[in-house]
C-alpha cells in the first residue's frame, strides 16, 4: 500500500516536471534558423509618433553603419537600391518607434544618474516575400552624458548585435 | 574709312556696355560657414565642420581635409529644424502634448542654439541616403529655400512669409466733417 503511495507520488511529481519543461519551451521563442548573407535596411517609419525628420535619419544611416561594422553580413543594402533585389538569402529590417521618453541632457551632467532619454523601436525582420522571421523590440537610451544623438547610435548598436545573433552567417565572437 | 572705324569702335563699345549692364544670372550663393556634418555624407568624417556651398546643381560641402556633394535634383526630402518644429506641434499645439507615449512632445536630437538640416536623397542605384546638418540659427531656412528653388524636393513647404496688411479701400478715404 505504502510502496504504491509512493509510485503514485513519483509519478505525479514526473508529471508535474513534464508540465513544466512543456510550458518553458512553449514561451521561449526559437531561435530563427534563417541565415542570410544580406541584409536591408528601410528608413524608420514614426507615423504613430512624430518625431524630427534628423532622428529618422540619424537611427536610419546610424544602423546602417552599425551593421556594416558589426552585423556581419557581407552586404548592408539600403532602402531602394536596385543590388537588393539579386540578393538571394536577403533579410529585411522593419522599424517603427513606438515610443519615447524624453530626458535632459542638463539633469544628466548634473546628476548623472536622472535625465535619461529612450526611444522604443519595434523592428521586424522579414524574409522577401515579406514573411516575419523576428519580432523585436529595442530601446535606445542616453544615461549620462551627451546629447539624445547618442539614443539613436545605441539603438543601433543593439539592433546590429541582434541582427548578428540571429541572422548573421558569421557572427561576431 | 574713318567712319566707319569709327562705328566699328562705338558699336564695340555699346555691346561692352550692355554686357556689364546685364546682371549675372548665374551668381553662386555664399557658402555658409560654421557648418557641422553631423552623419550621412559619403567620404566626410562624421562630426567634421566645414562649409556648405551650392555649387551648379550639388550641394557641397567641403573643409580643408575634404569634399562631398549631394545632387540637389536628387533631394527627396529637405527639412530644417523650423520644419520639425512646425510639423510636430502644428496647429493641434498644446492638444499634442497629451498624447501617449511621448506623442506630442518634441525631442530635440541637438541641444539648442543650433538650426538643423536634414537632407534625404536617392544615388544612382535608388538607395536612399541622409545626411544631417547643424549650423548657426537661421541659416537653414535660408540655405532650403535656394535648394528647392534649385529643384530639391520638401515634403514640408516653406512657410510663406507674412504679407504686408492689405489697406481697405474705406480707410483710405477721408472722412469729411
Amino acid at each position: 500500500m505504502k510502496r504504491s503511495n509512493y509510485s503514485i507520488a513519483a509519478m505525479l511529481v514526473c508529471f508535474a516536471g513534464l508540465l513544466a519543461l512543456t510550458k518553458l519551451s512553449a514561451s521561449a521563442t526559437p531561435p530563427p534558423v534563417t541565415k542570410a548573407s544580406a541584409i536591408q535596411v528601410l528608413m524608420i517609419q514614426s507615423d504613430e509618433i512624430k518625431l524630427p525628420a534628423e532622428f529618422q535619419i540619424s537611427l536610419y544611416e546610424n544602423l546602417i553603419q552599425q551593421l556594416e561594422k558589426k552585423g556581419g553580413f557581407q552586404h548592408v543594402y539600403r532602402e531602394g537600391d536596385t543590388a537588393a533585389a539579386g540578393a538571394s538569402d536577403l533579410v529585411i529590417l522593419h522599424s517603427t518607434i513606438r515610443g519615447f521618453k524624453q530626458g535632459s541632457e542638463r539633469a544628466r551632467q548634473v546628476t548623472t544618474v536622472a535625465g535619461a532619454t529612450s526611444i522604443d523601436v519595434h523592428c521586424q525582420f522579414t524574409d522577401k516575400s515579406g514573411a516575419a522571421l523576428l519580432d523585436s523590440d529595442i530601446k535606445g537610451k542616453v544615461r549620462f552624458f551627451g546629447a539624445n544623438l547618442k539614443a539613436t547610435y545605441d539603438f543601433a548598436k543593439k539592433a546590429a548585435k541582434i541582427a548578428n545573433l540571429n541572422f548573421s552567417a558569421s557572427p561576431a565572437k | 574709312m574713318g567712319l566707319r572705324d569709327g562705328r566699328i569702335a562705338l558699336g564695340a563699345a555699346l555691346s561692352v556696355c550692355a554686357w556689364l549692364a546685364v546682371p549675372s544670372g548665374a551668381q553662386q550663393p555664399a557658402p555658409v560657414t560654421g557648418v557641422e556634418q553631423v552623419i550621412g555624407m559619403a567620404g566626410i568624417k562624421e562630426h567634421a565642420k566645414g562649409s556648405l556651398a551650392i555649387d551648379g546643381g550639388n550641394l557641397q560641402f567641403s573643409n580643408s581635409k575634404a569634399k562631398a556633394s549631394v545632387a540637389i535634383a536628387s533631394m527627396q526630402d529637405i527639412v530644417t529644424a523650423n520644419d520639425s518644429q512646425r510639423a510636430i506641434h502644428g496647429t493641434l499645439g498644446t492638444l499634442t502634448m497629451f498624447a501617449p507615449y511621448g506623442g506630442g512632445r518634441f525631442l530635440s536630437l541637438f541641444r539648442s542654439k543650433l538650426d538643423t538640416l536634414t537632407i534625404q536623397y536617392v544615388d544612382t542605384s535608388g538607395a536612399v541616403h541622409g545626411a544631417i546638418f547643424t549650423m548657426a540659427v537661421g541659416k537653414a531656412d535660408a540655405l532650403k529655400k535656394q535648394l528647392v528653388a534649385l529643384g530639391g524636393h520638401t515634403t514640408i513647404p516653406i512657410e510663406d512669409e507674412k504679407k504686408a496688411p492689405e489697406t481697405k479701400p474705406a480707410a483710405s478715404k477721408e472722412e469729411k466733417p
